[in-house]
């Protein structure tokens, strides 16, 4: 007994040290990143001129007062409206042809379904802003730039190929008699998909749905090229603000539309992580 | 219940021919087991009874169709898989009335035939259950269940068993055969393990490299084996084999060093390979003598494995046996149970017994 304590001993003493090194990693890196957060969350509920004092005060009577003042802009308001409408808009569209698209590559045997797959994951290669000038230029011969539908669409250019892969990898980790089962049972190959394949993949789905709305909702660039007035969304907002070159950067408006933009993109981060832990198909085989 | 026809059946992959023909007939209520060892085309036949694989030639027929062109769902077929493939959000209820829906069933007829299916598979008490819920022997009778409730024509089994362990194998194999006594459905069951495909089957198709290597009623299987491999792969301990050249004194030179009396006449004098099983090996005072390696009693019977010269013989004889490690046997085998094979073909030789 005593020898195997004397052995065990150390071993333990080792591995919690481990585990301390790592917490203490973790510690660090999530400073790193969520101390930007947290300073922009801070300094928007300061007063203006508490902003840039040095040393920084971090202790103050906090004030609703630069929220106030830009939630009654109309343009934000309307700009906030317009973000949700194409983030939603876009992350439906994408995740109904992408997961659809997804599962086609993981199951259907095709000639080229590789070559395919590649290829739509390449086009992720080329640089948003060489595409962003030519969707500009195609939009105007259309007519529809400054439209919801318009941003929605080039969304989807990144976002498809984007819920593609990601739902490619759940679609294969599921087994493939799962289908053939319900084929056998009375399926078609869509029945069996829509019966039984999304309604297991659903936790995957609505991740993914969610990933690409975040992705939706942050995105600028091309909201800066395709929108102007009537559709553009938050993040070209922002943008306004810092570059003002007007008036000058408001900072108080900044990290307080900084923060209101971030507010949701936390809660959808924590709602994918509840359903990212859930099981995928628990129970579907031997187990 | 329905008869299969399978014909001149063809599967390729691109330009690779797996299955290379194979034709099998099977009666209306028959039990057949189609066994060979992994890579033999035996599941990939299976699922084109399905309809889970395209038919690359030849034709198959259910009853008096050929289904070659009708997809699975339309067969009127069901099938166990070897990992089960439940569907993990419906409870147990659901995954067995699933195909009855799907067919519009009326409700109280799907009730009535899972409530009936459970009854027989003893899994009343576990209907409101998610298959996460359940264990592995308790999954694999859902599956079972789910194939039941179709009273379909044909059941098709990919390798039931092989994922419960080897006391719950044995038990779910003779509910298995009870099952098939009690419901009589044509039955094609698909195994790598002979046991299962001997003690199971009303026929035996024994498959290696895309062909059929023999078919037939278990035990003339085990009896009168076709070829070297079909003698190899049924039996278990495997069948003994010795290569070499008969002499004119009815002896087979092995090796050029051993020279063993034969019980049997071999025609001519090619080189042939001779198999006789460990429990047809009689100990005696007389007879091919062998030195005992290993001893390992099991109770009811007890395995030796004795050289004779470099060559290993398993011996099985029933009870208990004075022999140990070292000592020198002597090995006889009745002319009826010894099996001759070509050298070159591997084919089975009909001998004249002496």
């Amino acid at each position: 007994m005593s020898a195997t304590a004397v052995l065990q001993a150390p071993l333990r003493r080792k591995s919690r040290l481990g585990g301390r090194v790592r917490i203490a990693a973790g510690l660090v890196a999530c400073l790193i990143f969520l101390f930007p957060v947290f300073w922009m969350v801070l300094s928007s509920f300061k007063d203006q001129r508490d902003i840039f004092t040095v040393p920084p005060t971090l202790f103050f009577t906090p004030t609703l007062e630069t929220y106030f003042g830009f939630m009654q802009r109309a343009d934000i308001t309307r700009r906030l409206i317009n973000t949700i409408i194409v983030a939603t808009g876009s992350g439906l569209l994408s995740i109904a042809a992408g997961a659809m698209a997804g599962y086609a590559l993981a199951r259907i045997r095709l000639k080229g379904a590789g070559t395919i797959g590649v290829l739509i994951l390449l086009s992720r290669g080329v640089p948003p802003i060489a595409l962003a000038v030519p969707m500009f230029l195609v939009a105007r011969s259309l007519g529809v730039t400054d439209k919801h539908i318009t941003l929605i669409l080039a969304y989807c250019t990144f976002l498809i190929p984007y819920v593609m892969w990601l739902m490619r990898g759940f679609f294969l980790a599921l087994p493939r008699e799962l289908e053939e089962s319900a084929m056998i049972d009375g399926c078609s190959r869509f029945g069996a998909f829509f019966k039984i394949i999304l309604p297991i993949s659903l936790p995957g789905l609505l991740s993914t749905l969610i990933f690409s709305m975040i992705l939706a909702w942050e995105e600028l660039l091309f909201a800066l090229v395709l929108t102007n007035r009537y559709a553009s969304t938050i993040p070209v907002a922002i943008a306004g603000i810092a570059g003002d070159t007007v008036n000058g950067a408001n900072w108080g408006a900044l990290t307080a539309v900084g923060t209101i933009t971030v507010v949701p993109v936390v809660i959808f981060a924590l709602l994918v992580q509840k359903w990212l832990i859930q099981g995928l198909a628990d129970g579907a085989t031997k187990g | 219940m329905s008869t299969v026809g399978i014909r001149d059946v063809r599967k390729s992959y691109g330009q690779v021919e797996v299955l290379h023909g194979v034709s099998i007939d099977i009666g209306d209520g028959e039990f057949v087991a189609l066994v060979g060892p992994s890579g033999c085309g035996k599941s990939t036949l299976l699922r084109m009874v399905a309809g889970l694989e395209e038919i690359s030639g030849g034709e198959i027929a259910i009853g008096a169709r050929v289904v070659n062109d009708i997809v699975p769902k339309d067969r009127d077929i069901a099938m166990v898989f070897q990992n089960y493939a439940l569907y993990p959000h419906m409870n147990v209820r659901d995954n067995m009335g699933f195909a009855l829906r799907q067919r519009r069933t009326p409700r109280a007829e799907i009730a009535q035939r899972v409530n009936e299916a459970a009854r027989i598979l003893g899994l009343e008490h576990l209907l409101e259950r998610k298959p996460r819920q359940l264990s592995g022997g308790q999954r694999q009778r859902v599956a079972m269940g789910r194939a039941i409730v179709r009273n379909p024509n044909v059941f098709l089994f990919d390798e039931p068993l092989s994922n419960l362990d080897a006391k719950l194998r044995v038990q779910m194999r003779s509910e298995l055969k009870e099952l098939h006594q009690r419901l009589g459905v044509t039955t094609i069951y698909v195994t790598h393990d002979q046991i299962e495909a001997m003690t199971l089957a009303d026929r035996v198709v024994v498959m290696n490299g895309g062909v059929i290597e023999q078919m037939g009623p278990p035990l003339e299987l085990y009896d009168r084996p076709e070829s070297l491999f079909v003698a190899a792969f049924i039996g278990s301990p495997p069948m003994n084999f010795l290569e070499g050249t008969p002499d004119d004194a009815g002896r087979l030179i092995v090796d050029d060093r051993l020279a063993m009396a034969l019980p049997v006449k071999l025609a001519g004098s090619g080189r042939v390979t001779i198999g006789f099983r460990p429990e047809h090996i009689h100990l005696g005072e007389a007879g091919w003598p062998a030195t005992v390696s290993v001893v390992e009693p099991t109770g009811s019977e007890t395995q030796i494995t004795a050289r004779m010269d470099d060559h290993v013989v398993r011996v099985l004889v029933r009870g208990r046996t004075e022999a140990r490690p070292g000592d020198t046997i002597h090995l006889s085998v009745k002319p009826a149970d010894l099996h001759v094979f070509d050298g070159a073909t591997g084919r089975r030789s009909e001998v004249a017994h002496a």
